[in-house]
């Protein structure tokens, strides 16, 4: 069932000052499939995504070791790092409009930095993508408004517009239904087995059952290592690891 | 729970909330005190020489004669040249600061930026007459006039005394003002936010230009009119490298001619005068700056608010 390998992580390893926080990670991410990156808090998850689009070594005293080879190119090093953040784009736990920023220039902030598109194509692409994530009906009458006077829900669609409006080949999302009410969390998750159509899913969950929902593939992360990584059916049905099992049965963390 | 002694807790508070009362009304009782010292003090120039204070170009104490426009235009135009390019510098080290420099180079830049903002006005006055004095004249106003100085604002003798290093001791003066303060700001800039662009490819200036300072800018802002503030009001350091002459910028307009502040007018002449209307018309000058300078905040307070309003902050 699985296609080709979109992005294959060798050997990652990830620090916080002397903290190892990510231990030896080995992973291929399917091409234009969900991927659930799932385990108990603090275990590694943001580390592990966030090493992926370079972010990571954003924050002081943070290194990271080990390749990422995106269509066999590695971020670390055979990429500039702004066109690796191009590429695999983000979305976080708390939506983050720019709030000095209308809607719809929140949702093409990342092409007006590239800067070739006219203000045509960007009001074209603005309204492309906000159809994609399913804002376009709610909202196109107030495109002029600060981002950050969506509600939660809107403001995390806003978000993945914003990403996507970049053609990333992979988007990263790291619990983006955390914040949210059930409701939004419903239609987000439908989004992402849409965006899957187009490119890879990364996403973060700590609700079991979120991942089973939408994922193809599940990594389990346990105390900054990957225990376990299989298809979503295998790591719910038959997990090979007994504290896989435990985690999935809502017995730890 | 122990019981409270509510009847002590109640006096404490309204004792308490009485004091901040009196505090704040001795706090406007005292700004309406002096300002209505200096109109009181000011009166016989206010109504001897009218609105010729405000329009007159000449200063004869002797005749009588008491026009505050060039005083005027000096604090004005140097407060303003030197907070102009006291901007894009504070910005600067704001910028390098917050987004560039290793945490060793922080610590020494805040220090000495500390230090800037702590040398007494007296010492800034020292070092220009002394240091920055000649050697502005030699390297920077006489290849400036030989030059270009067939255009009257640049034109000779270049005085080492000048408006223009007044202008440029008030910048120096003013950078650690606004830089610090930006710094502040600059630094408050949410993470999520900056993360958000970063994560979209931009660079670190791509994130301080779209993020930070948007996010910043009406307390940017404040701090430039902090900057424009002190260097409107501040006496000594002027006073001593400005040159105090009445000729700028009728008789001359060159920036590298000597000129006047409202300040450096009052400290170098209050001691020494002795006729009502002269001591009047000095203290008038006070008003004019007082004036001037709630002006200014006002104005900028209607900026803010208005901004704030929008909901863009
Ligand atoms: N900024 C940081 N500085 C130091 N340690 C951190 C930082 N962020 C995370 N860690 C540590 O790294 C480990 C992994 O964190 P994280 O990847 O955020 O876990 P998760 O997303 O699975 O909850 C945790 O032990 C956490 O304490
Ligand atoms: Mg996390």
């Amino acid at each position: 069932m699985s296609n080709s390998t979109k992005l294959d992580i060798q050997n990652l390893n990830a620090w916080f000052c002397e903290k190892h926080a990510l231990k030896n990670v080995n992973v291929k991410i399917p091409d234009k499939e969900v991927v659930a990156v799932i385990g108990p808090s603090g275990c590694g998850k943001s580390t592990f995504v966030r090493c992926i689009n370079r972010m990571h070594e954003l924050i002081p005293g943070a290194k990271a070791s080990g390749k990422a080879l995106l269509d066999g190119v590695d971020v670390y090093g055979g990429m500039d790092v702004m066109d690796v953040r191009r590429k695999i784009g983000m979305v976080f736990q708390k939506p983050n409009p720019f709030p000095n920023m209308s809607v719809a220039d929140n949702v093409v902030a990342g092409l007006k930095l590239v800067g070739t598109h006219s203000k045509k194509e960007l009001a074209e692409i603005a309204e492309e993508r906000l159809k994609s994530v399913g804002l376009w009906e709610e909202i196109k009458d107030e495109l002029k408004k600060s981002g950050a006077s969506l509600s939660g829900g809107q403001q995390q669609r806003l978000c993945i517009a914003r990403a996507l409006a970049m053609n990333p080949e992979v988007i990263l999302m790291d619990e983006p239904t955390s914040a949210l009410d059930p409701a939004s969390t419903a239609k987000l998750e439908e989004l992402v087995k849409k965006l899957k159509n187009e490119i890879s899913v990364v996403i973060i969950t700590h609700n079991v059952s979120q991942a089973a929902r939408i994922s193809d593939m599940t990594a389990f992360f346990y105390l900054g290592e990957l225990v376990e990584f299989d298809e979503t059916r295998n790591i719910f049905e038959h997990p090979k690891n007994p504290l896989t099992e435990r985690y999935i049965t809502g017995r730890f963390g | 729970m122990p019981r409270r002694n509510s009847r002590f807790f109640n006096l404490q508070d309204s004792v308490f909330k009485y004091l901040l009362i009196g505090v704040s009304a001795f706090v406007v009782l005292l700004f309406i005190t002096l300002f209505y010292m200096l109109i009181d003090r000011s009166f016989p120039s206010i109504s001897i020489n009218g609105l010729s204070t405000l329009t007159g170009t000449v200063w004869n104490s002797a005749a009588g004669i008491f026009g505050a426009v060039p005083a005027i235009a000096g604090t004005l135009f140097s407060a303003v040249i030197a907070t102009l390019f006291a901007i894009p510098i504070s910005l600067g080290v704001a910028i390098y600061f917050t987004e560039y420099a290793p945490s060793r180079i922080k610590s020494v830049l805040s220090l000495f930026i500390d230090l800037l903002a702590a040398i007494p006005s007296v010492i800034y006055g020292i070092w220009g007459l002394w240091v920055i004095s000649p050697l502005i004249k030699i390297y920077v106003q006489q290849p400036i006039v030989g030059a270009i100085g067939f255009i009257p604002i640049f034109a000779g003798p270049a005085y080492g005394l000048s408006i223009f290093l007044a202008s440029m001791i008030l910048t120096i003066m003013v950078i650690p003002i606004i830089s610090s303060l930006s710094i502040e700001l600059l630094g408050g800039t949410p993470p999520s936010l900056r993360e958000g662009l970063i994560s979209l490819g931009a660079t670190k200036w791509e994130t301080v230009r779209h993020v930070g300072i948007p996010f910043a800018r009406l307390g940017i802002f404040s701090a430039i009119i902090l900057g424009l503030g002190r260097a409107l009001g501040e006496t000594m350091a002027v006073t001593m490298v400005i040159g105090n002459s009445y000729l700028w910028p009728f008789e001359t307009s060159s920036l590298f001619a000597p000129a006047t502040t409202i300040t450096s007018k009052i400290a170098s002449e209050l001691y020494e005068a002795t006729s009502t209307l002269h001591i009047a018309s000095l203290i008038e000058l006070a008003l004019i700056l007082l004036v001037i300078t709630l002006l200014i905040n006002t104005v900028a307070r209607l900026i803010i608010n208005r901004t704030i309003k929008r909901g863009y902050y």
